[in-house]
């Protein structure tokens, strides 16, 4: 029997647009155990990214219960929660997000020095990953000097230097070609193998093909698992 | 953490270089302005602290009203210092200077040098200030007639070094020709003393009627016993008045009581003033040199302080108007597990970063312009005085205050985004109607604005002082001092120069309308026996037959001195003030007395009125004056017609030489003697323009950068609306109407401000400008206008950019 990562329970988020009341997320009772990959599929404006963002503790549900790894989410103070997503959650981003100013090492050693590990093991922890991303030649390129591929892939290597138990990746292979494509899909599903739990947003059916488990969404609902 | 935060910090400033110039350019003129200020300041406030008892010592000063006459001197009577020593034990000592004589004439070689720096002291001068000997033993040096203590400086110019000085003697004109043997030698006196004399003659040599009260000579200090509170102390004053003053004033007039004396409007009061305060909060007639001024302390530091601010607003405006190009990175840091304080410190670090490049900076800009200030300020500050220990913590300290105050704001609002907005991009603040940002640059333009109003009205108040109808004629006036020539020779030698076709006119002329001149009042009544009601007090100054034409004054009633009249001796002329304190409605014929040594009174006959003129400084309204025929050729002015000065200057300097070989020549301009009663406010004046200038350039340095930076962002905007037809005038306009606005906000809050501050400095002068609504709408003007070139560089940039290519961008 697998652990329990995290469970939705009637999880809600609603936002007040000028005098309407909006529901960008309606209801939603999920189960996530540890070692799944799942994709959340859905058109735009369905609510994939609220929900990634939501369970990334980046967002907070206005409604519902949120429990993880056995903590309740929903009732936890603002500098717990990011104490927890800090341990736990490893995001990777459509657009990247790496840092422009720093080069491809310090970009992936910046969590490290927020866990405030050491300089010899960071070193370490570093080098291990520039390693198995085959990325060692770029360590000390800035982001600007990579393609999109390759930006994606420090994006991925900074997500998994703290060691999370959950990676959640909104569109991650939106802005690459089918090629990068598939090379960060393959990536994506060896990580799960080694025991890494990822949730990905994406439109792709064939991206999709690669997690474990399909949610779709529609208007902030689940309708199909 | 701290090196990572560095690199990045780093790496931002190579990034956005304009905006780092900006920034730094700003600050560090800033920086320097402040620290040349924090100098000036540090030296004004240090004088007089140097010597041991510095705070026991304190200086007696005389308040005096006689006959509408008001009189606040530094100097007292010369028996009130022994007095104080005698009758009360909390006085441990006293010592008086006597430095009524400006200049002594001092033998060197063969010739004289007239030599200032000059003062005769009593023996317990070494008791109560601290003035080191380098040889001979001070206890004794000033105790017998005919000995005198020179400073280093002294004797290394007249001898060559303290050793060849100590036992020698040194020659002067004191009574025709008195030698003064060199008793010790001390160190120089520092510069930051409110008195600076190279020479102390023994006080035995004075030539003065001592033990009388009633006149003021002499400045007297005195050295309290520990713990003694000098304000109590000063309600002793009352005693010592009704004790030794009240008998012998008696005697020269009717007065029964001080209660009396005070009664019909008189009075007469003395008080102890710290020695620290001397230089900063004491300008009394008499002082031993021109002192600085405390509200000018307080004007710069303000003005340091604001231009400082300015530039940090730069800072914080152009930091906060461009922090969606940081917002990105605070979104991910944030994502990746760093908390608000990390970010704070992390923009803090780039903050002081900047600060400390600008404190470098600032620094050369102190060294490069510390010598234009020095000359400006009279000042002799050096940049090694910037290495005393306590200015080292202080400028260690100054990066990191000016990067907190620049860099808290900008760092709370960047760290406080929200990380999902920014990594969405929904986060657009640069257009973003930022009322702090509009706030802070409407006070950097009326701070600028302020500043140039009060640089304005210091020009203009200059301008009318040296233009105005002074009531005489101070241009092509040459002053020529007569040393070391008997009272013939002086006679000759202006009859001869006053046969040069150049020269109109020329007369002995001891007393002349202009600072440094001599000065001599005396107590003047409407009937031959003085009472407290009748008596009045003016100036009395002696002058021959052609002082008048000469310094260019005008008869307004009666006549001026004639040769023709034998009985002028006994005439006086008075001035229109001196007629309005007797009290006459028709002068002419009317007779005042004086009286003489033996008490009788004495007549003087009034012949002529002469038209109010400026003796004293124009701050001060023109007292009460007479003059009479009397020799006094102690310097001889004369009134010349001619562009060729240098020509005529060496004429009558060939002619002095031959009648008075080995004298110094020594001559003034009555016109530059004029312009240096008013070099204190001319130094002001020059420090507000530089402060203004200054302002007004950092203001636009930020200004420069926000419209750069909103230019950035609009410019998609901008190549819709020109694609819809909008002219380069439309962009223009649009682009620069926002802060047109905020410079005419500046301008409405600047006025009212600036009008109160120049108004009351205003009200230190006597004869002052208006404050007309000129020279505010000239200021309001080129603020303007220069806000606006500054403006129109980036919106005539962005307004004939070719649209396709800023929508291309996209």
């Amino acid at each position: 029997m697998k652990t329990k990562l995290l469970s939705l329970n009637e999880a809600t988020r609603t936002v007040n647009s000028g005098s309407n009341k909006v529901t960008l997320l309606d209801t939603i009772n999920l189960q996530v155990n540890e070692g799944e990959f799942i994709s959340l599929m859905g058109p735009s404006g369905s609510g994939k990214s609220t929900l990634l963002n939501c369970i990334g503790m980046l967002d907070s549900f206005t409604g519902g219960g949120y429990t993880f790894l056995g903590e309740p989410v929903h009732s936890m103070k603002e500098k717990n929660r990011s104490k927890l997503y800090k341990e736990y959650i490893g995001f990777v981003f459509q657009a990247y997000h790496l840092i422009d100013e720093l080069t491809v090492w310090e970009n992936i050693e910046t969590p490290l020095l927020y866990k405030s590990v050491k300089s010899s093991e960071r070193k370490a922890l570093v080098a291990d990953m520039l390693d198995r991303f085959n990325i060692v030649g770029k360590k000390d390129l800035f982001p600007q000097q990579l393609s999109g591929g390759q930006q994606q892939l420090v994006g991925i290597a900074r997500a998994l230097i703290g060691n999370p138990k959950l990676i959640l990746a909104d569109e991650p292979t939106g802005n690459l070609n089918s090629k990068q494509s598939t090379e960060i899909m393959e990536l994506f599903s060896q990580l799960n193998k080694e025991g890494v739990t990822i949730i990905q947003a994406t439109h792709s059916e064939q991206n999709a093909a690669y997690g474990s488990r399909i949610i779709n969404l529609l208007d902030g609902k689940i309708v199909e698992e | 953490m701290i090196k990572n935060y560095f690199k990045i910090a780093w790496r931002n400033l190579i990034k956005n270089k304009g905006f780092t110039a900006i920034n730094i350019i700003g600050l560090s003129l800033g920086i320097g302005c402040f620290i040349i200020i924090s100098m000036f300041v540090i030296d004004e406030i240090s004088y007089d602290r140097y010597h041991e008892n510095t705070d026991r010592i304190y200086r007696i000063n005389s308040d005096i009203i006689f006959g509408g006459t008001e009189l606040s001197m530094a100097v007292s009577s010369d028996p009130i210092g022994e007095v104080l020593k005698n009758d009360y034990p909390e006085v441990d000592n006293f010592v008086r200077l006597y430095a009524s004589q400006r200049s002594k004439l001092i033998k060197n070689g063969n010739d004289y040098i007239n030599q200032s720096a000059v003062t005769h002291a009593d023996s317990t001068l070494f008791k109560v200030f601290t003035l080191p000997a380098i040889l001979g033993d001070t206890e004794t040096a000033l105790k017998n007639p005919n000995t005198v203590v020179i400073t280093e400086r002294a004797a290394n110019r007249y001898f060559g070094s303290p050793q060849l000085a100590i036992g020698q003697f040194l020659e002067t004109d004191d009574d025709g020709r008195t030698l003064y043997e060199v008793t010790a030698v001390i160190e120089n006196m520092p510069q930051n003393s409110h008195f600076n004399f190279d020479f102390f003659f023994s006080m035995a040599n004075v030539d003065y009627d001592f033990g009388n009260y009633l006149s003021h000579n002499f400045h007297t200090y005195v050295l309290l016993t520990e713990g003694t509170d000098y304000k109590a102390f000063n309600k002793n004053f009352k005693e010592v008045i009704n004790k030794y003053v009240l008998p012998q004033a008696s005697k020269l007039m009717e007065i029964s009581s001080m209660d009396d004396f005070e009664a019909s409007g008189n009075r007469l009061e003395y008080s102890l003033m710290p020695l620290t305060d001397i230089h900063l909060h004491s300008s009394r007639n008499i002082e031993l040199s021109a002192n600085g001024n405390i509200q000018y302390i307080y004007i710069f530091s303000a003005a340091a302080l604001f231009i400082l601010l300015i530039a940090c607003i730069n800072f914080i405006n152009l930091t906060t108007a461009r922090s969606s190009g940081r917002a990105k990175e605070v979104g991910i840091r944030k994502v990746l597990g760093s908390e608000k304080k990390a970010l704070i410190g992390q923009f803090l670090t780039e903050s002081t970063l900047i600060a400390i490049l600008a404190l470098f900076m600032g620094l050369l800009i102190v060294w490069l312009s510390l010598g234009w200030f020095n000359n400006v300020s009279g000042k002799e500050m050096l940049m090694s005085s910037l290495l005393s220990p306590k200015f080292l913590i202080f400028i260690f300290a100054l990066p990191f205050i000016v990067g907190g105050l620049a860099g808290t704001y900008p760092a709370f609002f960047l760290s406080s985004f929200q990380p999902i907005k920014v990594l969405k991009g929904k986060l657009s603040l640069g257009n973003k109607k930022n009322i702090l940002r509009n706030f802070l640059v409407v006070f950097q333009f009326a701070t600028s604005i302020i500043l140039i109003v009060g640089t304005i009205v210091i020009y203009k108040q200059l301008n009318h002082i040296q233009n105005s109808n002074l009531g005489f004629n101070k241009d092509h006036v040459l002053v020529v001092n007569n040393f070391g020539l008997s009272e013939e020779t002086r006679q000759s030698l202006k009859n001869e120069i006053e046969q040069l076709t150049e020269v109109k006119s020329a007369s002995f002329a001891g007393y002349l309308p202009v600072g440094g001149s001599s000065r001599s009042d005396t107590t003047f009544s409407t009937e031959t026996v003085m009472t407290e009601s009748n008596g009045f007090n003016m100036q009395y100054w002696n002058v021959d037959y052609d002082y008048l034409e000469t310094i260019g004054m005008e008869i307004k009633l009666g006549r001026n001195f004639s040769r023709d009249f034998g009985s002028d001796s006994t005439g006086i002329i008075l001035n229109e003030t001196a007629v309005k304190l007797a009290g006459f409605k028709n002068p002419i014929g009317k007779k005042l007395y004086t009286s003489d040594d033996n008490g009788n009174p004495q007549a003087h006959v009034i012949i002529g009125i002469v038209k109010n003129f400026n003796f004293a400084s124009l701050r001060e309204n023109v007292g009460g004056l007479c003059f009479q025929l009397e020799n006094n050729s102690w310097e001889t002015a004369y009134r010349f017609n001619t562009t060729d000065i240098s020509g005529l200057l060496s004429t009558i300097e060939n002619k002095y030489k031959a009648v008075a070989p080995g004298m110094p020549f020594n001559y003034q301009f009555l016109d530059e003697a004029f312009d240096n009663m008013y070099r204190q406010e001319r130094r002001v004046g020059t420090v507000a323009m530089a402060f203004a200038i200054l302002a007004i350039i950092i203001a636009c340095l930020g200004l420069f950068g926000l419209a750069t930076y909103i230019a950035e962002q609009r410019t998609k905007e901008i190549g819709i609306r020109k694609v819809l037809g909008a002219s380069v005038a439309n962009i223009i306009k649009m682009l620069s109407k926002d802060f047109v606005r905020l410079v005419i906000i500046a301008f409405i809050i600047a006025t009212p401000i600036a009008w109160w501050f120049m108004n009351k400095w205003l009200q230190e002068f006597a004869f002052r400008i208006d404050l007309t609504w000129g020279i505010f709408a000239a200021t309001g003007f080129v603020a303007l206008v220069v806000a606006l070139i500054t403006l129109s560089f980036q919106a005539i940039k962005a307004a004939i950019a070719n649209p396709v290519k800023s929508l291309k961008t996209e």
